[in-house]
C-alpha cells in the first residue's frame, strides 16, 4: 500500500497517466501543468509538452504560474507563436490536450464564461481563451474538475463536446473524427464517455470517495460502469513528486491561503519592527 | 543609455502624446510582463472611452476598467481577479452596465490582429466554433464579430474574423535601442501580432541599450524601430508581473496583495490610490515598495542569469576587395579596374 495522499494530488496524478510516451500535449492551467510535469519526469519522458503561448518542448522544474511562464524551467526548444500553436493543433499535430472545467453537461459540452445573464453576469468567469479551439481539433481532451459544477443546461456554450451526444459531434463534419473529450477527471472519481451514445459515466471512483457523494453533485443520472472499480493508487514516487513540484497543489486551495497569509502577516510584522 | 534620440521620453509624455480618448487601445503583452507602468500611466492621466484589445486580461485591464477608463473590452480571457467568491473589476462593470464586452477565442483574437498586422480585411479561423456561444452569441460588434464565406477552391464554409487594427499599443519588453528597435524573447504568444498591428507604438523596456546589441542579435527584435512612437525606459516597469531574464512574478504583491483588494470595489480602489494614483511614476513606485516591504523583498525577485547561447552573425569576408587588394572573383585591383573602365569607353566626363 501506498503512502496516503490527498485528493488534489490524486486527480493530478490521474490526469499525469492520461499523457502517453511520444505525445504532443497541450497543457491547460493549473493541474494540467503538474500532470504533465509528472508525466514527463516518471511516465512519458518523450512526450513533447507545449503551451499555446507557444512555448514548446518545455521541462518544467518548478509548478507553472499560467501558460506563458518560462520562468519556471531553464530554456524550453522552440519559441513560436500563439498563431501557430493553434494552426498546429488545426492541422492535428496535438494528440492530447487538458482542459479545466466550470459547467460541464453530460456530453462533455463546456462553460467557462459566464454563470447567469452575459451581459449581466452573475458571475463573469475568465471566458474561452484557448478550449474551444482546443477541445475542437485535438485528436482528444481530457477534462479536468477541481471545483467546477454538473448541470442540466449550460449557461453559455463556450467549447464543444459531444454535443448533443451520438454521432452529433462528427456529423457536422467541422471536427476531426473522432475527436472529443476522452475524460473528465474530477476529485472524486474519473468518467469516460461512452462510445455510443457519448453520454458521461463514472468509470473508477477515487478511494474513500462514495457513490452517493459523486451522484449528489450530478444533476441527471449518472450511469455507473458496470464494473466500476477504484482508481489505481498513486505510487509512492508520484505522490514525492507531486510535493516537491508543486506543494501548493498538495496543499489544497483552503490551507495554500491560510498558510500564505499568515507568512504574509510575520512578513509584515517583521517589517513594522524593523521600521520601529 | 544610448545616444539621445527623439524617442526616448517618460511615460508620462509617451501616454500624453500618443495615447487619446476614445481610442482603440491594445495591451500588447499576453498573461507574462505586462506593461504594468503604461498602463497605470494611461490610468492616471485619467484616459478615458477605449475600446480595449486584451488577449488575456490580468491585472492590466482591471486597474483600467476600475480606473473609468474602458467603454468597450474585446478579449479571449479575464483573470476573475478576486479569486473564485470575490468579484472583478470587470464583472462589476458588466453587472453596472458600464462595459461592454466581446468574446473571442484565443486563436480569434489573434487571427484579428494578424490580419491587421498584414493589411488583410479578414483572417479565417478554426470552425469548429461555429457550434457553440462564442459565435451565436453577439456583443457590440454584432453581425461584424464573426462572417462565414463560401472558399473559393474547395467551396467549404469558412468563419472569419474582421482585422483588427488598434490606433496605439502599449507594450513591455526586456530591451530596446533608443530608436525604438524592441527585443522581447520568452513566451512570444500574440505580443508581436499586436503591436504590428497597431497604427502607433509605445514600447517600455527594462532597459535601452547600444544599437550594437540589437544588431548582433536581430532574431530577438520583434519590432522594427520605424513602427515605434516613444521608447520609454522603466525598470520594474512590468511589476508586479515578471519579465524573462530580469525577475519573476512578485506573488507578495499580486496574489497577497492585488488579489484580496480585487475582490471588491472599495478594496481594489484603495489599492489603486496607493500603488496608481499615489505613485506619480514606475521610480516612485518602486520607492514606495521599498519603503514599505524592504529591498529585500524586491532582491528575491530578481533573476539568476541563464544565457542563450550566442547566435554566430559572422561571415568569411566583408569586403569584395582581399588583403591584395584585388576583387574576389574579378581578380583585378580597384585602380586596375578603372583603367579598364577608361579604356573601354565606359566611363563619361
Amino acid at each position: 500500500m501506498s503512502k496516503p495522499f490527498t485528493l488534489d494530488e490524486l486527480l493530478a496524478i490521474a490526469v499525469a497517466r492520461e499523457i502517453h510516451d511520444y505525445e504532443n500535449v497541450v497543457l491547460g492551467v493549473g493541474v494540467p501543468m503538474t500532470a504533465g510535469a509528472l508525466a514527463k519526469q516518471l511516465l512519458a519522458p518523450h512526450a513533447t509538452l507545449m503551451m499555446e503561448s507557444g512555448i514548446v518542448d518545455i521541462r518544467p522544474l518548478l509548478s507553472l504560474n499560467n501558460i506563458a511562464d518560462a520562468h519556471s524551467a531553464r530554456g524550453f526548444s522552440y519559441a513560436t507563436d500563439l498563431f501557430s500553436a493553434f494552426t498546429a493543433t488545426y492541422r492535428g499535430f496535438v494528440d492530447v490536450c487538458f482542459l479545466g472545467v466550470a459547467q460541464v453537461d453530460k456530453y462533455g459540452n463546456l462553460n467557462t464564461t459566464v454563470i447567469g445573464d452575459y451581459n449581466k453576469p452573475d458571475m463573469r468567469l475568465p471566458g474561452s481563451g484557448g478550449a474551444a479551439d482546443f477541445i475542437s481539433y485535438a485528436k482528444r481532451t481530457v477534462l479536468t474538475m477541481r471545483g467546477g459544477t454538473f448541470v442540466n443546461k449550460l449557461d453559455y456554450f463556450t467549447s464543444p463536446g459531444y454535443l448533443e451526444g451520438g454521432d452529433s459531434r462528427d456529423k457536422t463534419g467541422l471536427f476531426p473524427v473522432g475527436s472529443g473529450p476522452s475524460a473528465l477527471i474530477s476529485t472524486k472519481g474519473i468518467f469516460r464517455f461512452d462510445p455510443v451514445t457519448k453520454e458521461m459515466y463514472l468509470a473508477t471512483i477515487h478511494p474513500g470517495v462514495s457513490l452517493e457523494s459523486v451522484k449528489k453533485d450530478i444533476p441527471w443520472d449518472l450511469k455507473v460502469s458496470p464494473d466500476l472499480s477504484q482508481t489505481e493508487r498513486p505510487t509512492d514516487e508520484e505522490i514525492d513528486f507531486i510535493r516537491n513540484f508543486a506543494p501548493e497543489l498538495s496543499a489544497g486551495r483552503e490551507l495554500t491561503v491560510e498558510l500564505r497569509n499568515a507568512a504574509l502577516r510575520k512578513k509584515a510584522e517583521l517589517r513594522a519592527g524593523k521600521n520601529a | 543609455m544610448a545616444e539621445v534620440s527623439g524617442k526616448v521620453m517618460s511615460a508620462k509624455e509617451a501616454v500624453a502624446q500618443f495615447v487619446h480618448d476614445g481610442d482603440e487601445l491594445v495591451i500588447g503583452n499576453y498573461t507574462v510582463g505586462s506593461c504594468a507602468e503604461l498602463v497605470y500611466e494611461i490610468t492616471r492621466q485619467g484616459k478615458k472611452g477605449f475600446t480595449l484589445y486584451s488577449q488575456s486580461g490580468i491585472f492590466d485591464v482591471e486597474v483600467l476598467v476600475a480606473g473609468g477608463c474602458v467603454d468597450r473590452l474585446v478579449t479571449t480571457y479575464v483573470m476573475r481577479s478576486g479569486g473564485k467568491k470575490g468579484g472583478s473589476a470587470v464583472e462589476r462593470a458588466l453587472k453596472a452596465g458600464t462595459l461592454q464586452i466581446e468574446d473571442y477565442t484565443n486563436f480569434e483574437y489573434n487571427a484579428r490582429l494578424v490580419a491587421g498586422m498584414h493589411g488583410f480585411s479578414f483572417m479565417p479561423v478554426l470552425e469548429g466554433v461555429m457550434v457553440t456561444d462564442i459565435f451565436r452569441r453577439r456583443g457590440f460588434m454584432g453581425e461584424k464579430k464573426f462572417q462565414v464565406i463560401k472558399c473559393p477552391y474547395t467551396g467549404k464554409d469558412i468563419l472569419t474574423v474582421p482585422a483588427a487594427a488598434p490606433d496605439v499599443c502599449v507594450i513591455h519588453v526586456q530591451r530596446a535601442d533608443a530608436e525604438g528597435n524592441a527585443q522581447y524573447w520568452g513566451a512570444m504568444g500574440s505580443v508581436a501580432a499586436a503591436a504590428l498591428a497597431s497604427k502607433r507604438i509605445i514600447v517600455s523596456c527594462e532597459e535601452i541599450v547600444d544599437h550594437d546589441i540589437i544588431r548582433s542579435s536581430p532574431h530577438l527584435t520583434i519590432i522594427p524601430a520605424y513602427r515605434v512612437n516613444a521608447v520609454v525606459e522603466v525598470p520594474w516597469g512590468a511589476h508586479p508581473t515578471e519579465v524573462l531574464g530580469y525577475y519573476n512574478v512578485d506573488t507578495f504583491m499580486y496574489n497577497g496583495l492585488f488579489t484580496a483588494a480585487a475582490a471588491t470595489a472599495s478594496g481594489l480602489s484603495d489599492w489603486m490610490d496607493e500603488w496608481v494614483y499615489g505613485c506619480p511614476d514606475r521610480a516612485h513606485y518602486i520607492d514606495h515598495y521599498i519603503a514599505k516591504f524592504g529591498s529585500e523583498t524586491l532582491d528575491e525577485l530578481r533573476a539568476k542569469p541563464f544565457y542563450s547561447a550566442p547566435a554566430d552573425y559572422g561571415a568569411a569576408f566583408t569586403s569584395h576587395w582581399d588583403r591584395n587588394g584585388r576583387e574576389r572573383s574579378m581578380g583585378v585591383t580597384l585602380p586596375e579596374l578603372e583603367k579598364l573602365l577608361q579604356e573601354r569607353g565606359k566611363v563619361y566626363e
